[in-house]
């Protein structure tokens, strides 16, 4: 007998006779198998021993037989299992217990928006606090204010001997002026809190800016930010116009002239610009000094500059009884102030802004 | 010369288990026995239906009634598949919890029988799968490859079980066994398994790849890999 003399050829029919000795064939393949099997002697031969194999497969012990014959494993794997039932069940219960499990599962779930929604949350949190805060403050600050004010105001020779731990400015709002906290390092700690036209705070500060040595510049600049508003106040005008002369550094004395332009320029305060425009080597100071002299000479009502120059002369009080210009010795020591910047001043802005000022000045006297 | 005689016979020795019972029903009756089969089964089923809606409900009782309904298939399955008694047990004690804890998941799809035996399959296939990761995990099996003289031994103690032919013959067939139980060694975790549920649990192709998750072709290609590898340890069996 040739192999594969048939429908098909051994190739094709002895792959399945494994699945024909275990009845895994579909009815097509079994009637092509029987078919060649009848003429087939190799593939008989084949299918004998895929039979016995099969056989010796099927006879084979069986571990189950061996390891549990008497079922104590049985007896043994089915108490394992209740206890193991008992252990799940107890959590089970607790189970209930845990608060925001809802909430804890969905960001487990969704671990990219439970971030955001934190951030989220923080943020409002932080807002709302802060302003939660600054309100109470400002509400509870009065109270404050007297608790830790001490009996006394401060006298120099405390102030003298404090060191100033911090200041922290809020800005208050019902008045437009600023709270300040002011907390000293004297004896004993003292905190200060309430705004500038409190004595002891305004006390502090114009101690602040007229020792300027022993204090820190940003500190001193916050003191005067501070006072600014209070600049017609004669103990804050001393200490305006002495930063204004005195500071070491050029940014607060470029402050105090300012806070001092702002309050109204007198003939004391013209003096300081004089001093500054004469003396200062910083010629950001210096350039800030004229403009604010040029300035104070435009700074009256527009009616006519000839009442200006008077009131440049003497200070507004005295002008505006006088009526008349008279050139003082301070107005002339403007003029001559003036005219030696315009020569000598290395600041080409300068020259050029005090030669400016002085033509202005002639044509209000010629007037 | 045969030493085998009787495929029939020895497949009636053996008891099939309940799911394959179930799967029969499922795959629908391909003989005329299975039809018989068929009606204990649904018989059976429209209790099981009552137990697992009760364990759904947490009824601890209706869960272990349907364990002890199932559970000596269950380990008769994790022995012969894992042939060691710890992982067994260990099989035993995860498919069934596993079981426990997905009870609720169940939706009467398939019937239970075939539910379990896919979670036990797999859990079987999970450890099988995790033993070949782990080669120095490879304690000694219950079977010998090398038997010897001794009344512990596993085949030995099969002699008495099953009464001794002829001498000869007897040896032969002790051989043969051994080398095919050590060639089993060689089977992929996939094959072990599908080997085991055509040749032992009596089960269809079909509803072998039901229960993997896999399919009928897929599963015909492992049982024909195993088969080739076993035969081709076992050389010429006559």
């Amino acid at each position: 007998m040739i192999p594969g003399d048939q429908n098909k050829p051994c190739a094709e029919i002895a792959p399945l006779l494994v699945f024909y000795v275990c009845d895994e064939v579909n009815d097509q393949e079994r009637a092509a198998i029987e078919r060649h099997l009848a003429d087939c002697a190799a593939c008989r031969a084949q299918l004998s021993e895929e039979r016995d194999f099969q056989a010796a497969v099927v006879s084979l012990p069986r571990a189950d037989e061996q390891a549990d014959p008497s079922g104590i494993l049985l007896s043994q794997c089915r108490s394992e299992l209740a206890e193991k039932l008992d252990d799940f069940e107890r959590p089970a219960a607790k189970a209930k217990v845990p608060a925001f499990a809802w909430l804890r599962g969905w960001m487990g779930l969704h671990p990219a928006w439970s971030a955001a929604t934190l951030v989220l949350l923080g943020l409002v949190a932080g807002v709302q606090s802060t302003q939660w805060l600054a309100a109470r403050n400002e509400a509870i600050a009065p109270d404050q204010a007297v608790n830790v004010r001490p009996n006394a105001r401060l006298t120099d020779d405390q102030l003298s001997k404090m060191a100033v731990a911090g200041i922290n400015f809020t800005p208050s709002p019902y008045s437009g002026s600023q709270n300040v906290r002011v907390r000293l390092s004297s004896e004993q700690p003292v905190e200060l809190t309430g705004n500038v036209d409190d004595s002891n705070v305004r006390s502090v500060l114009t101690f602040v800016v007229k020792n300027g040595e022993r204090f820190d510049s940003g500190l001193r600049l916050d003191c005067l930010d501070a006072l600014k508003a209070r600049a017609e106040d004669s103990e804050v005008r001393g200490a305006l116009l002495s930063a204004a002369r005195k500071d070491q550094n050029p940014a607060v004395r470029l402050k105090a002239l300012e806070a001092l332009r702002d309050a109204g320029v007198d003939s004391e305060v013209r003096q300081a610009l004089l001093e500054a425009l004469q003396h200062d080597s910083n010629p950001g100071v210096r350039v800030e000094a004229v403009n604010l002299l040029v300035r104070s000479l435009e700074a009256a009502p527009g009616e006519s500059l000839a009442p200006q120059a008077p009131e440049v002369a003497g200070g507004p009080m005295v002008q505006a009884s006088a009526g008349r210009t008279t050139f003082d010795g301070s107005m002339e020591n403007v003029v001559r102030t003036l005219e030696e910047l315009q020569r000598n001043d290395p600041s080409r802005y300068v020259r050029l802004r005090s030669a400016a000022a002085l033509r202005e000045i002639s044509a209000r006297s010629d007037q | 010369m045969a030493i085998y005689t009787g495929i029939g016979k020895e497949k009636a020795k053996m008891s099939l288990p309940s799911w394959a019972l179930a799967f029969a029903n499922e795959s629908g009756p391909t003989s005329t026995s299975d039809s018989a089969l068929a009606t204990v089964t649904s018989l059976a089923s429209l209790d099981e239906r009552v137990l697992v809606e009760q364990a759904q409900a947490g009824s601890r009782p209706a869960f272990e009634e349907l364990v002890r309904r199932y559970d000596r298939d269950v380990l008769r399955l994790a022995l012969n598949l894992m042939k060691r008694t710890e992982d067994a047990r260990d099989v035993y004690q995860e498919a069934f919890l596993k079981v426990y804890r997905n009870l609720h998941r169940f939706r009467f799809e398939c019937s239970f029988y075939t539910w379990l035996y896919r979670i036990v399959t797999n859990v079987c296939l999970d450890h099988l799968r995790r033993r070949q990761a782990r080669p120095e995990d490879q304690a000694p099996e219950m079977h010998s490859g090398q038997f010897e003289d001794g009344s512990s031994d596993f085949f030995e103690r099969q002699r008495e079980h099953r009464g001794t032919l002829d001498p000869e013959r007897h040896l032969l067939g002790l051989e043969i066994k051994s080398r095919l139980a050590a060639a089993m060694e060689l089977l992929s975790p996939r094959e072990r398994i599908v080997f085991e549920m055509k040749h032992y649990q009596g089960l269809k192709l079909r509803a072998i790849g039901d229960a993997l998750g896999t399919s009928e072709e897929t599963v015909k290609n492992s049982l024909f890999r195993a088969t080739r590898k076993l035969r081709n340890e076992l050389g010429v069996l006559r």
